[in-house]
């Protein structure tokens, strides 16, 4: 889907002196800490080729699984803080506090 | 920017390529049980709130829960709808969440007979709250000028500029004033005339107004212009004389860079559904159009932002019995309470800013990236309006409800006003609105800011860890802002 909205622009970027970037983008010389962002950076931001879709993919696979269990940890802690708030108001309201 | 070939434009776990309709199925039903949730979680807030309030209904219906309880429920909600905001990491189907709009069609004959008659009428406005000031009553429940300045405009209108549009360019009474100046002057080929080679040096950014904002909010709270009609006339006299003087020297950029009320009502408008883009008026979802346009790199953008949430904070707090306890010591001690209060404000202003400069620093490394910290600053800006914009309907929606029937009723007859004017007694649920202003606009915020950091961040994992710090400072100031709410209010003491 191209972009027909006004797009935001590219944000400033800074490089600490003496540190080497994990990555960098051949497209707009974007610097990367990791190898992953970057290769994530192009497949989303350029047209990549072939070999770059290639790594946009597989971080795009570690992607998923690390969401998956980002997303596993999430529902856990919403259900626990659920249950938490839940027995909480029945303690206050049943008087102990 | 194109993103037309599938594998790109797809993050869906099952690897297939999501229709449309398929997604928007996803997305509403993730809708619904975020609402759901939420209900859910503020059930019991409702219940408690009414009984605060401490009306009838509430007070025998429902069991005591004590306040910290209600300020703790509101860090869980704000807390867990960033849990639930998690779960959606389809980054196209929440651009077209933010992305949508309606546009109206505005005729440009249209557009110039109302600006006329809206500028027109402002001055008139204007000048009968000068008028009705100088000549009005002593007692403030029935001057004019006292109700339409303070429960018309600086409680009322504004409201209306983040849940409905910015309409204060239009009904700026200054800008109108400053229009026919220059008309006038170019007319008689007077010297202000060329005002475009004076300029604002570009160093003071928006400081000007951050300034003027401040000032504003400490002359409102310590001084009695709220209640003295002459007084008010005064101060919107001398107002009237720099504004217009600044706006025939230096043109809009005086309205853009120096006016705070021009200023404030401007970042508000952003929060509205009503906006104005380059193809005129359009629709848009609450707040979504902070996802797309980002502050402006001038000094003190980000602090005129920080600035607008925290002198709302401090409008309520030095009404707390809390700041009364705090502050006597000093007052008893010989300090001026004047000194006191603009202390405790710069202060204030202080903290809040140097919060923000150190979550979006933590934002840095949570995000493991090279953007530099100032760019997230003005990045994430935006996401603060909603806050704002909430806090502000919390605080200024039921001074202004109480005071309609008052300000109606002097409205219909300014000039003599009836002898009695009722003020509204607002039923105890409505502490329970209140509440939820607050929360609503957190909700919003968490949204705005995973939109954000969808945007600036690659990837899924590295946009949602960068939200940590922020949620930490909004989880906080929640419970601030709710416990600021659920205080008794006082008029702020010593002055």
């Amino acid at each position: 889907m191209p972009r027909n909205d006004p797009a935001l622009p590219d944000p400033d970027v800074a490089v600490p002196a003496g540190e080497t970037p994990g990555g960098t983008c051949p497209h707009c010389e974007r610097p990367f800490r990791s190898e992953h962002a970057r290769d994530l950076h192009i497949g989303e931001h350029h047209e990549p080729a072939a070999a770059e879709r290639e790594r946009y993919e597989a971080a795009l696979e570690r992607e998923r699984d690390d969401l998956w269990l980002f997303h596993a940890k999430a529902v856990v802690g919403l259900g626990v803080t659920y249950a938490a708030t839940v027995i909480l108001y029945s303690a206050v309201i049943g008087g102990f506090f | 920017m194109d993103r037309e070939r599938e594998p790109v434009d797809d993050r869906s776990p099952a690897g297939k390529r999501e229709t449309g309709a398929e997604r928007a199925g996803r997305t509403a039903g993730l809708a619904a049980t975020v609402a759901l949730a939420l209900w859910a979680l503020s059930g019991p807030l409702a219940g408690r709130a009414s009984a605060h309030a401490g009306s009838l209904g509430g007070s025998v219906a429902s069991a005591t829960v004590p306040t910290w309880l209600v300020v703790l429920t509101g860090g869980i909600v704000v807390g867990g709808t960033f849990l639930f905001t998690t779960l959606l990491t389809d980054h196209e189907a929440m651009r077209g969440v933010n992305w949508w709009r309606f546009a109206l069609s505005t005729p440009g004959a249209l557009r110039r007979t109302v600006r006329v008659a809206a500028g027109a009428g402002s001055v008139a406005l204007l000048a009968l709250v000068v008028w009705t000031g100088v000549t009005g009553t002593d007692d403030p429940t029935r001057d004019f000028a006292i109700l339409f300045v303070w429960a018309g405009w600086w409680a009322g209108y504004t409201v209306t500029t983040y849940l409905v549009g910015n309409t204060w360019p239009l009904v700026n009474p200054w800008r109108a004033l400053v229009a026919a100046g220059t008309v006038g002057l170019a007319a008689t080929g007077g010297r202000l005339a060329d005002a475009a080679d004076r300029s604002l040096p570009d160093s003071w950014g928006v400081w000007p107004a951050v300034a003027g904002l401040l000032a504003l909010v400490w002359v409102e709270v310590v001084s009695p212009v709220g209640e003295e009609p002459r007084l008010l006339a005064g101060l919107v006299v001398a107002y009237t004389l720099a504004t217009v003087a600044g706006g025939l020297v230096y043109g809009a950029a005086w309205f853009e860079r120096v006016d705070p009320v021009s200023r404030v009502f401007a970042a508000y408008g952003r929060v509205a559904p009503l906006q104005w883009t380059d193809d005129g008026l359009a629709v848009r979802l609450p707040a979504t159009a902070l996802t797309e346009d980002p502050l402006p790199d001038r000094p003190g953008e980000v602090a005129f932002v920080v600035a607008l949430l925290w002198v709302t904070t401090y409008d309520g707090l030095v009404a707390t019995p809390g700041w009364e306890t705090a502050v006597e010591p000093l007052v008893d001690a010989g300090v001026p309470a004047l000194f006191v209060y603009a202390v405790a404000l710069l202060a204030g202003f202080g903290l809040f800013v140097g919060v923000y400069r150190l979550a979006a620093r933590r934002i840095r490394a949570a995000a493991d990236t090279y953007v530099t910290a100032h760019a997230i600053e003005r990045w994430f800006a935006p996401a603060l309006l909603p806050i704002a914009a909430g806090y502000h309907v919390a605080h200024f929606l039921g001074y202004f409800l109480g005071l309609s029937p008052a300000l109606v009723a002097v409205t219909a007859a300014p000039l003599s006003p009836p002898l009695n004017t009722a003020v509204a007694i607002l039923p105890g649920w409505f502490g329970t609105v209140k509440l939820l202003c607050v929360l609503g606009g957190h909700v919003f915020a968490i949204w705005v800011a995973h939109s954000l950091a969808f945007e600036l961040f690659p990837g899924v994992l590295a946009a949602i860890r960068s939200q940590y710090p922020s949620v930490a400072v909004m989880v906080f100031y929640t419970m601030t802002s709710l416990w600021v709410i659920t205080q008794p209010y006082g008029p702020p003491p010593f002055v």
